[in-house]
């Protein structure tokens, strides 16, 4: 029973293959309607333009851009610092406490009466670790800056102030410990990014009780210099007048060098591995497959990976994933994936919130959709529509001035060409199918991805494994530590080979299992509403066959003489010629493999003790002489084998399988699993029971003819 | 979808423009059939918003069918006699546009934003939806799936994400008002495939939406292009439902307690308070701002700054269309005891009562609203929206350009007696929202 695999997809499709079809109702027209049969073709294309904008620098470094944009008496200060974020250690947290200080007090104004001021003129107003933003009406624009320029130039980070964000940022991580999107980032920056990395790095709630006045003090006053900063104006303001506004409030602010840090791009995930959160109690389960990816912006691919995405399951609704997920599975109210460019590491991110019944099915159709768009080349027509999709997004961002101001902003701060922008509709037009086949190549990775998954871990974790590499899924707290396996060490009389022993002894001992000249088994499971009987047949001798009966019909049948091999699908025989083939069959014929393990040369390394399903087992990794490994758990209490753990290639795709055996029941003298669960294989989790088992019963030659 | 139910923080952001500064010029005339028709041009940027706003939210369902107005904002996107199933999106985004809808309790909106050049496209979508849209089993199935995951994800799963279905149906017995926009799911899954017809043929008629185009638009090119497309629509023959239902005042304070997935306790107290757009209304919504608008607003100072009992406050009003409920709310910071915010909120409300407004703090009141008026709608598909907005619950589209005078006729003694009248005890429904004990 141990590699029905084959068979059970063919069974599989075939039984799904009897979907209801909805006849379509036709509503009877009462005018006529005939014109508008098709859409409207579109009328003349007006050209994109572009607006423009003005830079320029003071004496001390600060550089200076202005976009005008006369529509509203608005206008807006952007103060935006160009240093790369920093790792922050056991103090995580302390730079936004830095910018979320900033503003609560200077030598001359409380808090209350920044708020006051601010609020007075109407205005918005805030502070954060990586600048400062202003915005108001424009004959308030002084006394805005007025108080942009205090916070910036007098602030205080009042001792007071500093524990009252203290005290509310420590609730607002308690709150977020029941929040599965929060909970879920947290996972993904900690899986993605390690420790040495800035996006690597999580709050918590020991974290910010490690933070001082004095490093928020230390940051604003190292990284808070003109020569590591934009000034952005953008509104109803002439060149002119911004220059006499950037001189006037600005160019007293005192330069300093700043730190340059570099940080090596992180490791990328080995194989696929499950990461998960539990929330009790939780309806839906929050997906997201992530992974750092090496994209920086203005870079050739930067582009090219926009409209890959955007058919994959970027911002538009006929996205890949949201058809599938949502539209035809109804998994989900919204499938989406993103890339980001980024300096330092982009990421990638697929997700969907999904029931808590689909979770694992929705795992399988983002991995599908993944692989999809890396094997199979995309239509003209999902490139054209992506295309579209994207000028049109171009095209609707000019209405706000402050698209043109983050286009010159990014120009200078990612050193873009001057005419990037200009460009960027030609570029995203020269985009080919090829390109987007090579950038879901490059960067789309089903096989090597962090599948994070928060929910409720009773209801959804157990059908997870299949998809973890390893089979074994690591679980994390709300602010993503890793939670630790009860940790049981090995004692030093353990080795591969004893646990192989003991296991051998649990099932009935090498001497009696020698003696297991036939093994017959019999097993039922139901696929998806249809009950399939299976029949095993094992001989000492190397001779197998199995069969799948369903309705009383025997649908498939593979018969393995010791040296040839046939398969017969609904009565058409056809001979097995294929080596691999044949060899898988006579692995097949082999009853108790642990066996053999030493005399055919399998190597066998013990990983140490894991919890299978709150059993605490020894794991095994064994690898045979071709080089296949699989991962194996046998109970250190009863010696029995409870899991297996194996990647396989099936259907040209790579599936990772979990079989777990349980109810070991005794049958002249041998004890054999009566229940097999096998989960991975196939879109559900199959179940075999076993209805007998009979051992050195005669069987017929005829029953293993391979002619 | 589509995105939304109108979410409450969404609800009350004041949205118009700026009568003496940025007036918004637009033409409006209506169709034989009764459909309202709102241009307004405005040529900065090639796009164009094309929308239709229906007269329809959940306070029009059959009280044994809730859910059907939201559940139709899903399913009209499934296609029609001419648009093939799933095709709706793939139009607009071959086009370069974006398309969403909403529902709320008054009304359902969908829209679209395109390249100004695809004018006629999103009309040509916008009336096939109107005039023969697939209402049929296959795309039902399907929603109402959909329909269960967005329940699920945005108020089962979401910590404090009930409250608004709480307080409605507390504060409301008899007013439609007291059942979700999102519905019952039972009511969904006994609906047949001809309740959705009817409340299509009854709902989805010309002379129950108005169509609202913002952008780079030739008038006249406008006029004859919706013309063509809308004018041989049929209206109902008979008329639109309107629930009449008048909500008596509540007997006295309603409070309880809801257990749910969270961390920090929270209080939610929702006041009724009189319909949009009256006099009154407009007092009361002064006195949210006052209340809860910037960080030197009354609560936040209060209870965010200076007692440090809280994490978040706010007090919004529902501006709807019949008389509805401002909730005012606060989440206790940790290790701060639910009666302790709840007082702390209380006092400040009684305060406004007995205490003059002083004369800066109200200078600031005023300019925080013109600051808000002028600068909301700066895109043309909010200017879409706020002119329907305005002449479907007030009868008049110009107010985009003039509401804010009633804004600032408000006066001080006006916003002291709207607390007294309407902010009292006996006129509330108090939630403890408390951490669900943990499982045995």
């Amino acid at each position: 029973m141990k590699n029905i695999l084959i068979l059970l997809a063919a069974v599989l499709t075939f039984s799904q293959c009897s979907k209801k079809v909805t006849a379509p109702t036709v509503s009877v027209p009462t005018i006529d309607k005939s014109w508008r049969k098709s859409a409207p073709a579109p009328g003349a294309a007006r050209d994109i333009q572009l607006g423009t904008y003005s830079d320029f620098k003071l004496d001390n470094g600060l550089h200076v851009i202005v976009v005008e944009n006369h529509k509203l008496p608005r206008v807006s200060y952007q103060l935006s610092l160009n240093n790369e974020a920093l790792v922050e250690g056991d103090k995580a947290g302390y730079t936004s406490f830095a910018g979320e200080l900033l503003s609560k007090g200077t030598k001359s104004r409380s808090k209350a009466q920044i708020d006051e001021a601010i609020d007075f003129i109407g205005a918005d107003f805030n502070t954060s670790a990586t600048g400062i933003f202003g915005t108001s009406l424009k004959k308030h624009a002084g006394k805005l800056l007025d108080v942009m320029t205090d916070v910036l130039y007098n602030p205080v980070f009042p001792k007071d102030e500093f524990e009252k964000v203290r005290k509310r940022t420590a609730s607002g991580l308690a709150s977020s410990k029941t929040n599965p999107e929060a909970i879920a980032s947290n996972i993904r920056s900690i899986s993605n990014f390690n420790n040495k990395h800035p996006y690597g790095e999580v709050q918590t709630e020991e974290s910010i009780k490690n933070i001082t006045v004095e490093d928020c003090k230390n940051y604003f006053d190292t990284y808070f210099r003109p020569n590591n900063a934009y000034l952005v104006i953008v509104g109803d303001i002439t060149l002119p007048e911004a220059k006499m506004q950037a001189e006037k409030y600005f160019a007293k602010w005192q330069k300093k060098d700043v730190p340059q840090v570099n940080y090596s791009f992180p490791e990328l995930p080995k194989g696929r591995q499950v990461r998960f959160g539990n929330k009790d109690g939780a309806v839906q389960s929050v997906i997201s497959i992530t992974y750092p990816v090496d994209l920086k912006p203005g870079s050739p691919d930067a582009i090219k990976t926009s409209v890959m995405n955007t058919i994959l399951g970027g911002g538009i609704f006929s996205g890949r994933l949201m058809q599938n997920l949502r539209e035809k599975k109804a998994y989900t109210y919204g499938a989406r994936s993103s890339i980001s460019n980024d300096r330092l590491a982009g990421v990638f991110n697929a997700g969907a919130s999904v029931r808590n019944e689909v979770t694992d099915s929705a795992v399988t159709e983002f991995i599908y959709e993944m692989s999809r768009i890396a094997t199979e080349p995309v239509t003209d027509k999902d490139l054209s529509l992506s295309k579209s999709s994207l000028s049109g997004n171009f095209g609707r961002s000019l209405e706000s001035p402050q698209t043109i101001a983050n286009f010159a902003l990014n120009t200078f701060r990612y050193n873009l060409p001057r005419d990037y922008y200009n460009n960027y509709l030609k570029n995203l037009e020269a985009v080919s199918i090829s390109d987007v086949s090579d950038m879901a190549r490059k960067y789309v990775r089903p096989e090597n991805c962090n599948v994070v998954v928060v929910g409720s871990k009773e209801a959804v974790a157990e059908k997870l494994k299949k998809f973890d590499s390893d089979g074994v899924i690591d679980y994390y707290d709300p602010f993503g530590k890793k939670l630790e396996d009860k940790k049981v060490e090995v004692s030093a009389s353990v080795t591969p080979q004893s646990v192989i022993d003991d296991y051998l002894d649990a099932i009935g001992g090498k001497k009696k299992l020698m003696d297991v000249k036939t093994m017959q088994t019999i097993a039922k499971s139901n696929l998806g509403g249809a009950e399939a009987t299976f029949e095993n047949y094992q001989t000492a001798a190397g001779k197998f066959a199995m069969k799948v009966i369903m309705n009383n019909m025997t649908m498939q049948e593979q018969r393995f003489d010791g040296t040839k091999g046939i398969a017969i699908q609904m009565g058409s025989k056809k001979e097995i010629t294929d080596a691999k083939q044949l060899e898988s069959l006579k692995k097949q014929a082999v009853m108790f493999d642990q066996l053999k393990y030493a005399s055919d040369g399998n190597k066998l390394e013990l990983k140490g003790i894991e919890d299978v399903e709150g059993v605490s087992c020894y794991k095994l990794n064994v690898t045979d002489p071709a080089g296949e490994m699989s991962v194996e758990f046998y109970d250190v209490k009863t010696g029995f084998l409870v899991r297996t753990v194996k990647t396989q290639e099936g259907m040209g795709q790579k599936v990772t399988v979990t079989t777990d055996y349980a109810d070991y029941r005794d049958v002249s003298g041998v004890k054999v699993p009566f229940k097999i669960t096998i989960s991975g294989a196939a879109p559900m989790t199959i179940v075999l029971e076993t209805v007998s088992v009979d051992i050195n019963k005669s069987l017929s030659d005829d029953i293993f003819k391979a002619e | 979808m589509r995105s939304t139910i109108l979410t409450m923080l969404g609800v009350w952001m004041v949205s118009m423009l700026n009568a003496q500064l940025n007036k918004i010029e637009f033409r409006e005339f209506t169709l034989d059939n009764g459909l309202h028709v709102i241009l307004h041009q405005d040529k900065s940027t090639p796009i164009v918003a094309v929308s239709v706003m229906y007269h329809v939210g959940s306070k029009n369902e059959n009280p044994n069918r809730t859910g059907f107005a939201h559940f139709f904002e899903h399913l009209l996107f499934e296609g029609s006699e001419n648009i093939g199933r799933g095709e709706y999106d793939k139009y607009i985004e071959k086009a370069g546009g974006t398309l969403n809808a909403n529902t709320s309790m008054d009304r359902t909106y969908y829209f679209e934003i395109l390249p100004s050049n695809q004018l006629e496209l999103g009309l040509w979508l916008e009336s096939e939806r109107m005039l023969h849209a697939k209402v049929e089993n296959v795309g039902i199935e399907t929603q109402r799936q959909v329909v269960k995951e967005e329940r699920r994800q945005r108020i089962d799963n979401q910590p404090y994400g009930s409250f608004l279905e709480q307080i409605m149906k507390r504060a409301y017995n008899v007013h439609p008002y007291k059942w979700p926009v999102i519905g019952s799911m039972d009511h969904l899954d006994a609906a047949q495939e001809s309740d959705y017809k009817n409340f299509y043929a009854d709902f989805y008629v010309p002379n129950n939406a108005i169509i609202s185009i913002a952008g780079d638009i030739d008038y006249d090119q406008a006029t004859q292009l919706v013309t063509k497309y809308f004018k041989d629509i049929p209206p109902s023959k008979k008329p639109v439902y309107r629930p009449k239902a008048v909500e008596p005042a509540l007997a006295g304070e309603i409070r309880d307690t809801v257990y749910d997935n969270i961390q920090l306790p929270a209080v939610l107290m929702a006041y009724r308070i009189p319909a949009a757009g009256t006099p009154e209304y407009y007092a009361v919504s002064m006195l949210g701002t006052l209340l809860s608008q910037g960080e030197s607003s009354r609560l936040h100072k209060a209870l965010i700054d200076d007692q440090q009992k809280a994490v978040a406050v706010g007090n919004f009003p529902l501006d709807l269309e019949d008389p509805g409920v401002a909730i005012a709310y606060g989440i206790c910071s940790m290790g701060t005891d639910v009666q302790d915010a709840e007082r702390a909120i209380t006092a400040e409300i009684e305060r406004i009562k007995t205490e003059s407004i002083p004369d800066e703090e109200f200078q600031k009141l005023r300019n925080q609203v013109e600051n808000d008026f002028v600068t909301s709608n700066s895109r043309v598909a909010g200017i879409a929206e706020s002119l329907a907005n305005y002449k479907m619950y007030y009868g008049d589209a110009n107010l985009i350009n003039t509401e804010l005078e009633r804004y600032l006729a408000v006066t001080k003694e006006d916003i002291r007696k709207a607390a007294e009248k309407y902010y009292n005890t006996n006129n509330r429904v108090v939630l403890h929202y408390l951490p669900k004990p943990a499982a045995p």
